[in-house]
């Protein structure tokens, strides 16, 4: 992990790295040095993508997103053993409003579910991707849902509070 | 157990009969579903209530709603309800179909099932136990025996209003009336 | 006297087809440690599925569930219950015809249904009516050939005086082949291929509602009563006693006390069936086949160079 450590402030610029365990580091970089970024630790043998996910910093006006890749052992190793897989936990920033980002299907091919979800639940568009369509939910929203600021009780109220029951829509509705 | 009245039998015997045979459809959904395995199992019983899973929609009688409702599993459970034959009884259970329960404030769920198709009777319970559904079961027959179980008569009366109501929340649907409007002069 | 006789047949297999199914529901729930339905539950059932509204896909929709029922009612004339018989004619070869109508009702409906599940579930019908057809014509011939004659009745009068088939060194390895195959015929464990609600959503039954899925549910008692008559029939003696009830057989009490004792070996029979059924899982319609043409095959095919070499 160490001479990760090293290689990667060797190669690359403006990379923040810190180290939370003895197999967890956290690097926050710029997001134009994404794609190379993960490139280069797949090269360096991190070949699974865990998930992307994604935090709402409103008061930042700015979105997080987040990328755990690890690599895949040799043979599981078992709970109580000493050997711990490697995980590395990249972040970047992107604007609030017009959210885009780049996709990363080239290095990582199951990224596509991660990245379809994201832009369901928080509007986020992703140049690249063959198929931004719906996937858990059933309609689209006008703000995404998981965004701090759909109020999600004025949403509800607007739109189940507003249907009628039956009896009521029978006399005619006021 | 009234199973001895043999001239209530003889009285009315579709009665008695949709009583004691209610076949439930195997539609799984909502965080209840796991308690309808051992409800249907050895352990408790309900093939000597009568009730026995069935495969499709056309063969059942009862619905069961098992706990909270999301939009996308509300246009199954339409389609579904639609295709089952008449005298058909749907029973609901927890408080989620009744005003949304633990999730009243989520975007995604209904908050009151009985607004888009009639339900006969809700159980208590989040989930009910297999006790709590044979009691709910034995409540349906009464309700059945005093003719008080008549959904599917409110829906085929009121299915303008239903559809009316299903229209407002999806916009438009993609099956077509179940009970296609007559003309009607003037 | 012939419609006297048209009438006792169909109504006592359509009660004991009814029993038969209740006690079969009965019998497998007490095996599993509960209890189970009551013995008319199967009756409640069909009551309850005339009282709805079921939904037609057309006019083969209808006339292909009739078929089916006719199919099987059918049958239940040519099967001599003591000494009650509507027709004699025809005999075994009238018999091995006519069970093939109602595979081909079901179809036609499953095909006016118009669903993929239905077409697979009727797929698997025809295969496995391929399958113990060709032992159960093996058999039947054996049994033609022993005692030299197409008819029933005759079969059944030759074993009042000569003792069970099933006894008798000739036909046994015949009698234990239809055994083998028996629960391919009634559709049981290990052999629930065609109406496996699991896998294909109850196969041809998929589209069945209300007045529909009533006939269907009779016919499948009368097709497990038919079937366990004709074992009966075949092998076991039809409705005599050891000789023991020959001096009053052609009394009415002779006749009462004969259905009374067919009735029991019907029940025996679906009992012994029950337990097999009970126990084990289903097979794949490739085992299926593979499994009715290996043993039950190679039995039924030795007990016929036996019959025609001793004869």
């Amino acid at each position: 992990m160490d001479e990760l450590i090293k290689k990667l402030q060797t190669d690359f610029d403006g990379l923040e790295i810190s180290t939370l365990a003895k197999t967890r580091i956290t690097i926050s970089t710029k997001k134009e040095s994404i794609l190379l970024l993960l490139s280069y630790l797949k090269r360096m043998g991190y070949d699974h993508l865990a998930i992307i996910s994604c935090n709402d910093w409103i008061k930042d006006n700015e979105l997080e997103l987040v990328y755990i890749v690890s690599h895949y052992l040799e043979k599981d190793y078992g709970p109580d053993s000493e050997i711990d897989k490697f995980n590395i936990i990249i972040k970047t920033r992107i604007p609030r409003e017009k959210a885009r980002f780049v996709t990363v299907l080239d290095v990582f091919e199951n990224a596509e579910p991660y990245e379809r979800e994201l832009h369901e639940m928080f509007g986020i568009y992703f140049e690249g991707h063959p198929r931004l369509t719906l996937l858990m939910l059933e309609r689209n929203y006008k703000i995404p849902p998981f965004r701090k600021d759909f109020n999600t009780k004025k949403y509800v109220d607007d739109l189940y509070g507003n249907i009628p029951t039956i009896e009521e829509r029978k006399k005619g509705k006021k | 157990m009234d199973r001895n009245q043999i001239g209530k039998w003889f009285k009315n015997p579709s009665k008695m009969a949709n009583k004691y045979s209610l076949h439930a459809i195997y539609f799984c959904t909502g965080c209840g579903i796991i308690e309808i395995p051992p409800s249907i199992t050895t352990r408790w019983d309900a093939e000597r209530f009568g009730i026995i899973p069935v495969a499709t929609p056309r063969q059942a009688n009862l619905f069961m709603i098992t706990g909270y409702v999301s939009t996308k599993t509300l246009k199954a459970i339409i389609r579904t309800y639609e295709q089952m034959p008449e005298p058909k009884y749907t029973v609901a259970f927890g408080s989620c179909p009744i005003n949304g329960g633990m999730y009243y404030d989520s975007y995604n769920t209904i908050k009151c099932l009985d607004k888009f198709i009639p339900v006969d009777g809700y159980i208590a319970g989040c989930m009910p136990r297999p006790e709590a559904v044979f009691i709910g079961v034995t409540h349906l027959w009464k309700l059945i025996d005093m003719d008080k179980a008549n959904g599917y008569k409110k829906y085929r009366e009121n299915y303008p209003f239903y559809r009316a109501n299903q229209e407002q929340l999806f916009g438009d649907l993609d099956w077509p009336p179940l009970f296609p409007k007559e003309n009607t002069n003037g | 006297m012939y419609f006297l006789h048209l009438f006792i047949l169909a109504l006592l297999a359509l009660f004991s087809g009814i029993i038969l199914v209740g006690i079969s529901r009965k019998i497998s729930a007490r095996i599993h440690w509960r209890y189970g339905p009551p013995l008319l539950q199967p009756l409640i059932d069909v009551i309850k599925l005339f009282s709805q509204n079921s939904i037609s896909h057309g006019f083969f929709f209808d006339f292909g569930i009739i078929l089916t029922l006719v199919g099987s009612f059918i049958l239940i004339f040519f099967i001599p219950v003591s000494n009650l018989y509507v027709m004699n004619s025809g005999g075994l070869i009238a018999v091995i015809y006519i069970m093939l109508l109602s595979p081909f009702g079901l179809a036609i409906s499953a095909a006016a249904g118009a669903n993929p599940n239905a077409s697979i579930g009727i797929t698997r019908k025809f295969l496995l009516s391929f399958a113990y057809e060709i032992p159960l014509l093996l058999i039947l011939l054996s049994v033609m050939t022993h005692y030299n004659t197409i008819s029933l009745v005759k079969i059944v009068d030759m074993q009042v005086d000569s003792g069970w088939s099933f006894g008798s060194g000739t036909l046994i390895l015949s009698g234990i082949s239809y055994l083998l195959i028996l629960p391919a015929i009634l559709g049981i464990r290990p052999f629930e291929v065609v109406n496996a609600s699991q896998e294909i959503s109850s196969g041809p039954l998929t589209e069945f509602g209300g007045k529909h899925l009533a006939f269907a549910s009779i016919q499948h008692s009368l097709h497990t009563y038919a079937v366990l008559a004709l074992f009966v029939d075949l092998f076991l003696g039809g409705s005599s006693l050891f000789g023991l009830l020959k001096p009053i057989s052609s009394t009415i009490w002779g006749s009462l006390i004969g259905i009374l004792v067919f009735l029991v070996k019907v029940a025996v029979l679906m009992i012994f069936c029950l337990f097999i059924n009970a126990v084990f899982p289903r097979y794949r319609i490739d085992q299926a086949m593979k499994y009715i043409w290996k043993w039950p095959l190679l039995t039924a095919f030795v007990g016929l160079l036996i019959v025609s070499l001793l004869n």
